[in-house]
């Protein structure tokens, strides 16, 4: 168990190795209030992280999802500043997602384009059109729609709540429904995986329509915690995610990975930034320390990956 | 040959000044020859909140000085549609130009050919290059902000205690030139107040949001969190709200009147510091009035704009002075 688990239970040790330091050094960070806020602010990006992880599991990327993110947040904010309820505002985000996700898995999938130049464009796209539209100009929410009319704590317990359930049903799913199976199978040999019965493009296709509907899930969570949306937000969600998702342990190349690790991997990574700032550190280390702990990630894959071929 | 050319101009102006202009009888105060000067003013874009405050200040000063005031410019910020503009108005024989310019070296190009063809040509919210025009209106230098920023910190925290900055990136030039007079001035003037933590955010209002989070919880004795990038303002407030120190913790920032409305309102928000927009538009077009008038001329040291009274003015910058403070009293007047 530990030795199959070995890259997720690294990054767990990690994190628990980080958190004891805090412990130590920093105790202040143990606060109920900002770190309930710290994972409500977080729990969009897991949320996303779970697409991205099936995403890469099948051995495609997209680094269109901030676009995505942003957009689904204002068209939110707009149907919610309209007064729209939540309750169809919120599904409204989500179905705009999906659509943008469509388009992506249109392209890589009907037209066999790669994955990283399709979202290369549809991220730009996305961003540039929505700066011609808004001109950075930010949606003022009615004041009954943060935290969903709740509290505060009630509306952050909430988005927690939610994210952790999502992210279990999608554990289960993808151990126990067959679809899957077949991201993991399409992501290790798309041609064995078709000549097995399954229809690898379709599968590409399903799983950019998912992080679509996800990311836009996720702004609507993002935007719920603030009485205005910025027109820029979600810049370098790709970024965030896609790094959690290498360094839970998950591969760049496909095929292997799990949710769990992408979990521990979100974790360490947001508590990256809090943690410097109780440990005083200057705010110009912040990046490099987390590229390093990407570069750290990715050098023990490629270590192991090769001592698997030598044996 | 810049003063034959200057000479035609004139020649021009004169001959040309019953047939392709407005003629209005009342106007006495316009140019020598009688008529009305005319004053074309392009913003950014026409929408745009903010320029439609400028204009109203533009149009307070025509009206004053009797000018005729053209007001057009792109509905979408377009340097291509500005270009088309100014040729526009360049055809039509304007006598000055303002602009503020989208892309600095996109119009450019074209403000240069209507400095070729006399029209005098100024700048205002955002440069052209410096051989396009002959002076630009600057709304607020690097040590009037960093000023202002701290001296208002100061006063909310009487003068003492501990202060963060939120910053867009450690390396963004403008802010660094302004963190460096905010720091000038802590040193010089305030001894028992210290800047503990400097976070950048990314010029964006939920990293903003988060980072304030953290340095609240780490650092317990900041009393006042300035936000030197415009998304880091409603972010800040975001979290100290949250943190449930509204009022405990100050917050201040260069920002827009409206993306801060609410936090000024709740008194989360102390102050939100920027330029009066209508003042700039009142400076803007009287300047550009006077250097049509050939009483503004380049080496000048100072300007005296109608009802502001004298503006410094260094090398070919005309400064609009200290920034304005928005505040709860005052932030209902503000729409941009």
């Amino acid at each position: 168990m530990l030795k199959r688990h070995f890259r997720e239970w690294s990054v767990a040790f990690a994190l628990v190795l980080l958190l004891a330091i805090l412990a130590v050094a920093a105790p202040a960070f143990y606060q109920g209030q900002p770190l309930l806020s710290l994972m409500a602010r977080e729990a969009p990006t897991l949320v996303v992280a779970c697409g991205m992880a099936l995403v890469i599991i099948g051995r495609q990327i997209d680094i269109s999802v901030g676009s995505q993110f942003a957009i689904c947040s204002v068209c939110a904010g707009l149907l919610a500043a309209m007064k729209w309820p939540l309750a169809l505002a919120l599904p409204a985000a989500i179905a705009v997602g999906a659509v943008m996700g469509t388009v992506n898995g249109a392209l890589v999938a009907g037209l066999r384009l790669p994955s990283i130049v399709v979202t290369l464009a549809t991220m730009v796209t996305w961003r540039e059109g929505l700066r011609w539209l808004r001109q950075g100009e930010f949606v003022n929410l009615p004041d009954n729609a943060q935290w969903f009319g709740f509290g505060q704590a009630a509306g952050q317990w909430t988005l927690i709540f939610a994210a952790v359930v999502l992210f279990i049903l999608m554990v289960m799913g993808m151990r126990h429904l067959s679809a899957g199976r077949f991201v993991h199978a399409v992501g290790s040999d798309a041609e064995a995986a078709r000549l097995a019965g399954i229809r690898p493009q379709f599968v590409t296709f399903a799983t950019f329509v998912l992080i679509g509907a996800l990311t836009g899930l996720a702004a609507g969570m993002n935007v719920v915690q603030s009485p205005q949306v910025d027109p820029k937000s979600g810049t370098g969600l790709e970024l965030k995610t896609i790094a959690a998702v290498v360094v839970g342990g998950v591969a760049i190349s496909g095929g292997r990975g799990s949710l769990w690790g992408v979990f521990a991997g979100l974790l360490l990574l947001a508590c990256v930034s809090p943690a410097l700032t109780h440990l005083h550190v200057q705010a110009y280390w912040e990046k490099a320390i987390q590229g390093a702990i990407i570069l750290l990630a990715v050098v023990a894959d490629g270590l192991r990956s090769k001592t698997i071929k030598h044996n | 040959m810049n003063r034959l050319l200057a000479f035609i101009v004139a020649a021009g102006l004169v001959f040309g000044a019953g047939c392709n202009k407005s003629t209005d009888s009342s106007s006495s105060a316009g140019s020598p020859g009688g008529k009305k000067l005319s004053i074309a003013l392009m913003p950014k874009s026409k929408g745009n909140a903010y320029f439609i405050s400028c204009k109203a200040g533009a149009d307070e000063a025509a009206k004053e000085l009797g000018v005729e005031l053209l007001f057009d410019g792109p509905t979408d910020p377009d340097p291509a549609k500005q270009n088309e503009i100014v040729d526009n108005w360049i055809a039509l024989g304007v006598d000055a130009i303002a602009v503020a310019c989208e892309n600095k070296e996109g119009i450019s190009t074209a403000l240069r050919k209507a400095r070729q063809k006399g029209i005098k040509v100024l700048t205002y919210d955002s440069d052209a290059t410096p051989d396009a025009r002959e002076f630009f209106v600057n709304q607020a230098t690097p040590e009037g902000i960093g000023y202002t920023l701290m001296d208002e910190a100061a006063r909310l925290t009487g003068e003492e205690g501990d202060f963060a900055v939120i910053t867009a990136s450690l390396t963004a030039a403008n802010m660094n030139e302004w963190r460096k007079y905010i720091e000038a001035r802590l040193a010089e003037k305030y001894p028992k107040m210290k800047l503990v933590t400097v976070r950048p955010c990314d010029d964006l209002k939920d990293k903003a949001q988060s980072e304030t989070t953290a340095l609240l919880s780490a650092y317990p004795n900041v009393k006042l969190v300035m936000a030197i990038c415009s998304p880091a303002v409603p972010g800040a407030a975001e979290a100290v709200k949250q943190a449930g120190k509204a009022g405990t913790v100050k917050v201040i920032g260069l920002g827009l009147p409206s993306e801060n409305r609410r936090y000024v309102k709740d008194g989360v928000t102390q102050s939100v510091i920027l330029w009066k927009t209508v003042d700039l538009g009142y400076l803007t077009v009287q300047a550009t009035t006077a250097l049509a008038k050939g009483e503004l001329k380049p080496g000048a040291t100072e300007f005296k704009a109608g009802r502001l009274g004298a503006m410094e003015i260094k090398g070919d910058n005309i400064l609009l002075g200290k920034p304005f403070i928005f505040n709860k009293e005052n932030i209902d007047q503000f729409d941009f």
